[in-house]
């Protein structure tokens, strides 16, 4: 009876100090956790900083002007647009066929690298 | 009796002493077990007696136009406070300070710094990073710095009025920013626009260019998706950035497209057509004589230009070549009651409810006499917002239907509400008068090539003291594009508008000037593909071959 009591106590001590290492474990956990959410916190504010500021820089009245001096751009003109089937009459079909990807490919890295291959 | 040798205390001795001893041991196994308790579980009030230091208060939800481009944010902000006890020289202070936050009001923060029985008083709330960075530059002891988050508009002017703008605490003062503030605060997903930031940029370019044309008080431009009512574009000029509201005058602003009445003149004789033909008292065929000034009730109704043939003209020449005279006399034969259920049918005669901001309240007349009718037949005597007034021509375009404005993006399938104001064919037939005013009449100018505008111009004259002032024109054209397969309203109003180059200010050489230049850039933002004639795609089509043929 002695001895049982004894062992029982001593499973009372081990898991009482389980409980405990868990208890200190979990608010562990939680520092780890609340650390986390604090710098998501911070990223999520540098984000919408940046994406302020990426609203900000691509204003159409800062973006048009560049496009129009350095880059050549205009809007096109209503006479521009056509149909596809207006474009497929005029030209035809064969002069219309574009070559696949991969035969264009080698001249845009050609081109790219300066080199002096005249396109296929 | 010796029986009572034994000392009294030698008698009480060891019951006291266990009872202390029980009492101690008591108290030693509550103290125990409440220390194995809150070692396991914690204080009991950690949760909530002691909240964290700064609670994560919800982020105000972003605006965003149609395509998802950022129009409003919230980002981490701060503000300047002093503590007025731990300063000794409130007036130097004062002084450092104001040379980098300029704004400061130099006697009063020193009055407040002087106190030092307080321990806080505000600075200024909403730094710029710049400004936080200058005052910490300063080392001043007394400061501190309080994290605000702080509500900014990154592309500035651009749908300014529209959008609206908060307090210093987030809480929306005006436009969207009011109109939805209790979806804005509960955070979360973005609130998404009907507007198109790239149309609306257009109408707003197209506005301030115009001020370069015409020496003009304000303006106003809207483009409505003439099926749903959403709005892509609604703008007022002068134009107002709402970073730097407290700046602005009231004038500015001012929302002329939602919150100002205008007589609009001539643009509702589209209407007056519209009512007469729906009830069965005028035909497309019906001629009327315009040659000379006619009198209904007390009021004397004048051309100011003769028309082409004016002892027969057609409804389609009323509204080409505009005829107060023709609109009066179409007025005559419906009557007063039609008139006024008809406009009262397009929401201009107030009643009009919507989601968002809302528009001003209609000026009718106070008396809806025989002389009322006839000026209200061509747009006088009645003052409406811009907004009001532009919803009334969707139904041109939309087979007859009203559709009230929607300024947000409702989800696949969202029920559209509308209402049947005229027939089809009425619709239909207005609309091919509309595209004549445009292609022979006094439209010319909104033409846009390829794009098929349907339209009619109105200068009205503004009232003033003494009646209605001959040298100011409220001047504004109503379209409808493409005629063949009618999508959107575009409406322009300017306000005082007189070219500097001299010519007339009617809205021929003004609004709808500035209409054509509208449509001809937001049409492709729209997907709206230009309509050309066989010839001309042929030619763009031998252009692109020339171009490409080694």
């Amino acid at each position: 009876m002695k001895r049982l009591a004894i062992i029982g106590g001593l499973v009372v001590v081990v898991l009482a100090v389980a409980v405990y290492r868990a208890k200190l474990g979990a608010e562990e956990t939680q520092g780890e956790i609340d650390a986390l959410n604090a710098k998501a916190a911070a990223i999520g504010k540098d984000i919408s900083v940046m994406k302020a500021e990426e609203a900000y820089l691509t204003r159409p009245e800062r973006i048009g002007p560049i496009a129009r001096q350095q880059l050549g751009l205009e809007q096109a003109k209503p006479d521009q647009y056509t149909a596809s089937e207006a474009l497929s009459r005029r030209l035809g079909e064969e002069r219309l066929t574009l070559p696949a990807p991969e035969a264009a490919a080698p001249s845009a890295m050609d081109a790219d690298a300066g080199g002096e291959k005249p396109p296929q | 009796m010796m029986s009572f040798g034994r000392p009294r205390e030698d008698v009480w001795g060891p019951r006291r002493a266990r009872v202390v001893a029980g009492m101690l041991a008591l108290v030693f196994i509550v103290i125990v077990g409440r220390s194995a308790y809150v070692s396991v579980n914690g204080p009991d009030h950690a949760a909530s007696a002691a909240p964290s230091a700064v609670a994560a208060a919800t982020r105000r939800a972003d605006i965003v136009d149609r395509r998802g481009e950022l129009l409003a944010t919230t980002v981490p902000g701060w503000s300047l406070a002093a503590n007025p006890s731990a300063i000794w020289d409130a007036g130097e202070i004062a002084n450092e300070l104001k040379t980098v936050l300029p704004k400061l009001d130099l006697i009063g923060l020193t009055t407040q710094l002087s106190d030092r029985k307080r321990q806080f008083v505000w600075v200024q709330r909403g730094l710029t990073q710049e400004e936080k960075d200058a005052v910490f530059s300063l080392g001043v002891e007394g400061l501190q710095f309080v994290e605000e988050p702080r509500r900014v508009y990154p592309r500035e002017r651009l749908a300014g009025h529209f959008l609206g703008y908060t307090n210093i605490d987030g809480e929306g003062l005006e436009g969207s920013e009011l109109a939805f503030d209790a979806r804005l605060r509960a955070g979360g997903e973005p609130l998404k626009l009907t507007l198109d930031a790239g149309v609306q940029f257009v109408i707003e370019e197209e506005l301030e260019k115009a001020f370069v044309d015409f020496d003009m008080k304000g303006g106003a431009g809207i483009v409505v998706d003439a099926n749903t009512g959403a709005v892509r574009a609604v703008a007022s000029w002068p134009a107002m950035d709402p970073n730097r509201r407290g700046d602005q005058s009231k004038d500015i602003r001012t929302n002329r497209a939602l919150n100002a009445r205008f007589e609009l003149g001539s643009i509702y004789k589209p209407l007056t057509v519209a009512a007469a033909m729906d009830t069965g008292v005028l035909k497309v065929s019906d001629r009327f004589d315009v040659s000379a000034p006619v009198k209904i009730g007390a009021a004397l109704v004048k051309d100011p230009h003769p028309l082409p043939n004016a002892k027969s003209v057609t409804a389609s020449d009323i509204l080409a070549y505009s005829s107060n005279i023709g609109a009066a006399l179409i007025a005559q034969r419906m009557g007063v009651e039609r008139q006024q259920d008809f406009l009262r049918s397009l929401h201009l005669l107030g009643g009009q409810s919507h989601e968002g901001p809302q528009t001003a309240s209609p000026l009718t007349p106070e008396v809806w006499d025989a002389t009322a009718m006839a000026t209200v037949s061509y747009g006088h005597g009645i003052s409406v917002s811009p907004m009001a007034f532009a919803m009334t021509y969707s139904a041109f375009a939309n087979g007859g239907n009203y559709v009230p404005p929607v300024f947000v993006e409702q989800g696949d399938g969202a029920k559209i509400e509308k209402s049947q104001v005229m027939s089809a064919e009425t619709s239909a037939e207005v609309l091919a008068m509309l595209r004549r005013t445009v292609t022979e009449g006094t439209g010319k100018n909104a033409d846009a090539q390829g794009y098929e505008v349907a339209g009619k111009t109105g200068t009205a004259e503004k009232p003033g003291p003494d009646g209605y002032d001959p040298n100011r024109n409220i001047t504004s054209f109503a379209a409808v594009f493409p005629a063949s397969r009618p999508q959107f309203v575009v409406l322009v109003v300017l306000d005082e508008a007189q070219p500097r180059t001299g010519d007339q200010r009617t809205a021929a050489y003004t609004a709808a000037t500035i209409a054509g230049k509208v449509i001809a850039r937001a049409a492709p933002l729209l997907d709206v593909r230009p309509v050309l004639a066989e010839s001309k795609v042929e030619a763009a089509s031998l252009r692109v071959s020339e171009a490409t043929t080694p």
